[in-house]
C-alpha cells in the first residue's frame, strides 16, 4: 500500500508535470518519471515482461525519439506563453478535467473492481506466458497490430511523396 | 478453422499483392488497382461461400471473434464500399500508386469490426480502419488535404483515448473483455456506467453524432474525392455495426442505461444535422452534413432495440451507401482536375450531361427519401422498427428530419436544371471505372426502392437477434 501511494504519487506528478512544464525537454523528463512509476507498477502486478518493455520501448526508444524532435525543433526559440484565443479556455480545461477525471477515481475507490475469478494463469507476466498466449489465443492482436505498423510504413512513404510528381496530375499510370 | 476467416486473409494478401505489384511492374498504378480489386471479389466470393455454410456462428481466437450472419452482412456491405473507392479513384496518378493498399487496409479494419467479439479486437478494428484513413485524408498533397489529415489524426486520436478509457473501465467492472459474457457477467453498477458512457462517446465519434461531429465536414471537404467516398460509406458502416453488435451483444439486457441517451443523441443529429446540409454551398461538405443526418437514421435503428431496428440499420446501410456512391461518382466526374464541386460548378449540368444529371437526381432523391428509390423503403423500415419500438418521438425525429434534408438535396439539383445553354461548355468526360460506378449504384438504388425484397430476406437472415423483442 506504501509503494502504491509512493509511485501514484510520482505517476500523478510527472503526469501533471508534462502539461505544466514550459520548456519541452522538462515536459519530456517529467513523462521519463512518469513511465519508470508505471514500469514499477507492473512489477508490482507481476507483469515482469510488461514492466521492462514499457521501460525499454518507452523510456528508451520513444523518449529518444522526443529528445530528438524537442531538439531540432525548439532550438533557440523563446519558451513565451502563445496568446490564448479564447480566454479562460485552459483554466476550464483544467477544472473539467479534474472534475473528470476526480470523479471517475472516487467511483473507482467507491467501488472497487472484482478479482479475476481464475486466478493468475501459469507463466503469467513472463516472456514465456506472453509469447504463449501471442501466438495461440492472441494472434488475431498480433496480426492486427502487425498490420498497424505496415499502414504506418505505407503512410511514410505516402506522406513523403516528392512533391514535383503531383504537379503532372493526369490519368496516365506513372511509370518508373 | 475451415476458412471462417477467408474473407480477411484474402484482403490482407491483395494488399502484398498490391504492394509487391507496385514494385515489379512497369505500369505500376495499374497494376496495384487491378490486385486490390481482384482481392475485394475474391474476399466477395469467400463471404457468398460462407454464407449458407452450416458451421455459423463460429467464435474464434478465444471468442475473440465471431463469425455470423451479421458479421458477413458487413464484409458485403465494406466490400462494396471498397471497390467503388476503388473505381472512382481508378488508375488517377493524383492519389499515387498506394491508395490500393491503403483503401484495403481500412477495409481490413472495417471487416474486423464487423466479427468483434471482444474489447482488444474492436479496439484494433478501429485504430486498423482508422490509421490507413488518416494517410489517405492527407494524400491529396495539398494544403487542405494535410489540413484534413491532420484534423483527423488529431480528433481520432483523441476519441480512441476515450474509447480506450471507457473499455478499461468495463474491464474492471465486468472482469471479462468478450462481449457476449457481458450480459452474464455481474456488473459493479458506477463504473460500468461511466465506461459504458466513455466508450459509447469514442464509437459515435466515429459514426460522426451531433455533438461529436466537428470533424466530419472539415475532413470530408479536405480529403480527395474517392477517400472521402470510401469514408462516406465504409467508415458509416463500420462505426454502426460495431456499435450495433457492441450494445446488442454486450448490453442488451441494461437497455435502460443507453436506450434513452441514443434516442435523444439521434434526434438531434438527424434535425441538426439535415438543418447544417442546408446553408452548404460545396458539395462535399453537403454530403458530409448529409453524412451526419443519416448517421442518425441509423442511430434510429440502433435506439429502437429491436430486431427490426436492426435489420432496417443493415438494409438502410446499404441504400445509404448506394446513393453516396453515386453521388461521388457523378461529382468526381464534374470535378475532373480539380477536388471540389460547388453549387456554381453544377449550374446547367443538365444541358452538358443529361444522363450524369439524371443519375446525380436518383442519388439525391434517394437520400432524400423518395418513393421508387432506396431511400424511401430504407427510410420506411426506420420508421417502422420506431414505432414497433413505441419511440413516437424517434419516428417524428425521422421524419422532420427527411423533410428538412429534402431541402437540402434539392438545391444541387435545382441548380443543374437551370441556366447553361449548353453550347459553351463541353459535356462531362465519362471514365470507364466511375461510368461502371454509377450506372451500378443507381441500378440498386433503384431496384432497392421498386423490389427490395431479395435484400430484406438476406438482412432478416443476418440481424436475426432472437435475445429481442
Amino acid at each position: 500500500m506504501i509503494a502504491f501511494v509512493i509511485l501514484a504519487i510520482l505517476a500523478l506528478g510527472g503526469g501533471v508535470g508534462v502539461v505544466v512544464a514550459r520548456q519541452p525537454v522538462h515536459s519530456a523528463l517529467f513523462l521519463i518519471l512518469n513511465i519508470l512509476a508505471l514500469a514499477i507498477f507492473y512489477i508490482l502486478l507481476s507483469a515482469e515482461f510488461l514492466a521492462a518493455a514499457q521501460v525499454i520501448v518507452y523510456a528508451g526508444a520513444i523518449m529518444v525519439l522526443f529528445l530528438f524532435v524537442v531538439t531540432l525543433l525548439t532550438a533557440g526559440k523563446d519558451d513565451a506563453e502563445p496568446q490564448e484565443g479564447l480566454a479562460g479556455q485552459r483554466l476550464t480545461a483544467g477544472i473539467l478535467a479534474v472534475l473528470a477525471g476526480g470523479g471517475l477515481a472516487v467511483l473507482g475507490v467507491l467501488y472497487p473492481s472484482q478479482s479475476i475469478p481464475f486466478g493468475l494463469p501459469p507463466n503469467f507476466g513472463n516472456l514465456h506466458g506472453m509469447g504463449l498466449n501471442l501466438w495461440n489465443q492472441d494472434f488475431v492482436y498480433l496480426a492486427a497490430v502487425a498490420l498497424m505498423l505496415l499502414t504506418a510504413a505505407i503512410g511514410v512513404l505516402v506522406l513523403n511523396r516528392p512533391q514535383r510528381r503531383q504537379h503532372r496530375a493526369g490519368v496516365k499510370g506513372e511509370d518508373s | 478453422m475451415n476458412g471462417a476467416l477467408g474473407p480477411e486473409y484474402m484482403v490482407v494478401l491483395g494488399v502484398f499483392a498490391s504492394m509487391i505489384a507496385v514494385m515489379v511492374s512497369r505500369q505500376r498504378t495499374i497494376a496495384a488497382y487491378w490486385a486490390a480489386l481482384a482481392a475485394v471479389v475474391a474476399a466477395g466470393i469467400w463471404t457468398a461461400a460462407l454464407w449458407s455454410s452450416p458451421a455459423l456462428p463460429i467464435s474464434l481466437y478465444a471468442q475473440g471473434v465471431r463469425v455470423d450472419l451479421f458479421s458477413l452482412a458487413i464484409d458485403g456491405l465494406v466490400l462494396l464500399a471498397s471497390a467503388g473507392a476503388l473505381l472512382v479513384g481508378w488508375n488517377d496518378a493524383r492519389y499515387g500508386a498506394d491508395f490500393p493498399a491503403l483503401v484495403l487496409l481500412a477495409l481490413l479494419g472495417m471487416m474486423v469490426l464487423g466479427l468483434a467479439n471482444n474489447f482488444l479486437v474492436l479496439f484494433l478494428g478501429i485504430e486498423l480502419l482508422s490509421l490507413p484513413l488518416y494517410v489517405l485524408a492527407a494524400s491529396g498533397g495539398y494544403a487542405e488535404s494535410r489540413e484534413a489529415g491532420l484534423k483527423y489524426l488529431l480528433l481520432g486520436a483523441f476519441s480512441s483515448g476515450i474509447l480506450l478509457f471507457g473499455l478499461a473501465l468495463l474491464y474492471g467492472a465486468s472482469g471479462t473483455m468478450v462481449l457476449t459474457q457481458l450480459a452474464n457477467s455481474s456488473l459493479i453498477l458506477p463504473l460500468a456506467g461511466a465506461g459504458l458512457a466513455l466508450t459509447v462517446v469514442g464509437l459515435v465519434f466515429k459514426l460522426g453524432i451531433i455533438p461529436f461531429h466537428m470533424w466530419v465536414p472539415d475532413v470530408y471537404e479536405g480529403s480527395p474525392l474517392p477517400v472521402t467516398t470510401f469514408m462516406a460509406f465504409g467508415t458509416k458502416v463500420g462505426a454502426a455495426a460495431i456499435l450495433l453488435r457492441f450494445l446488442f451483444y454486450g448490453f442488451s439486457v441494461a437497455v435502460g442505461w443507453w436506450e434513452p441517451a441514443l434516442g435523444y443523441l439521434a434526434v438531434l443529429t438527424m434535425v441538426a444535422g439535415n438543418l447544417l446540409a442546408l446553408a452548404q454551398k460545396d458539395m462535399k461538405r453537403l454530403l458530409a452534413y448529409s453524412g451526419i443526418a443519416n448517421a442518425g437514421y441509423l442511430l434510429v435503428g440502433i435506439s429502437a432495440h429491436n430486431q427490426a431496428g436492426a435489420r432496417a440499420m443493415l438494409f438502410y446501410l446499404l441504400v445509404y451507401g448506394l446513393a453516396v456512391l453515386a453521388a461521388f461518382s457523378v461529382f468526381t466526374m464534374v470535378a475532373r482536375e480539380r477536388n471540389s464541386v460547388s453549387l456554381n460548378d453544377l449550374t446547367g449540368l443538365a444541358r452538358r450531361s443529361p444522363w450524369l444529371t439524371a443519375f446525380l437526381a436518383v442519388a439525391m432523391l434517394s437520400l432524400a427519401g423518395i418513393p421508387l428509390t432506396g431511400g424511401f423503403v430504407g427510410k420506411f423500415y426506420l420508421l417502422q422498427a420506431a414505432l414497433d419500438a413505441n419511440e413516437p418521438g424517434l419516428a417524428i425525429g425521422l421524419v422532420v428530419g427527411a423533410m428538412i434534408g429534402l431541402a437540402a438535396y434539392v438545391r444541387p439539383l435545382q441548380r443543374a436544371f437551370q441556366g447553361g445553354d449548353g453550347t459553351s461548355e463541353a459535356p462531362v468526360r465519362w471514365p470507364v471505372a466511375g461510368a461502371v460506378v454509377v450506372v451500378i449504384a443507381v441500378l440498386g438504388t433503384i431496384g432497392l426502392g421498386v423490389y427490395p425484397a431479395p435484400i430484406v430476406h438476406i438482412v432478416n437472415h443476418s440481424a436475426a437477434f432472437d435475445w429481442l423483442r
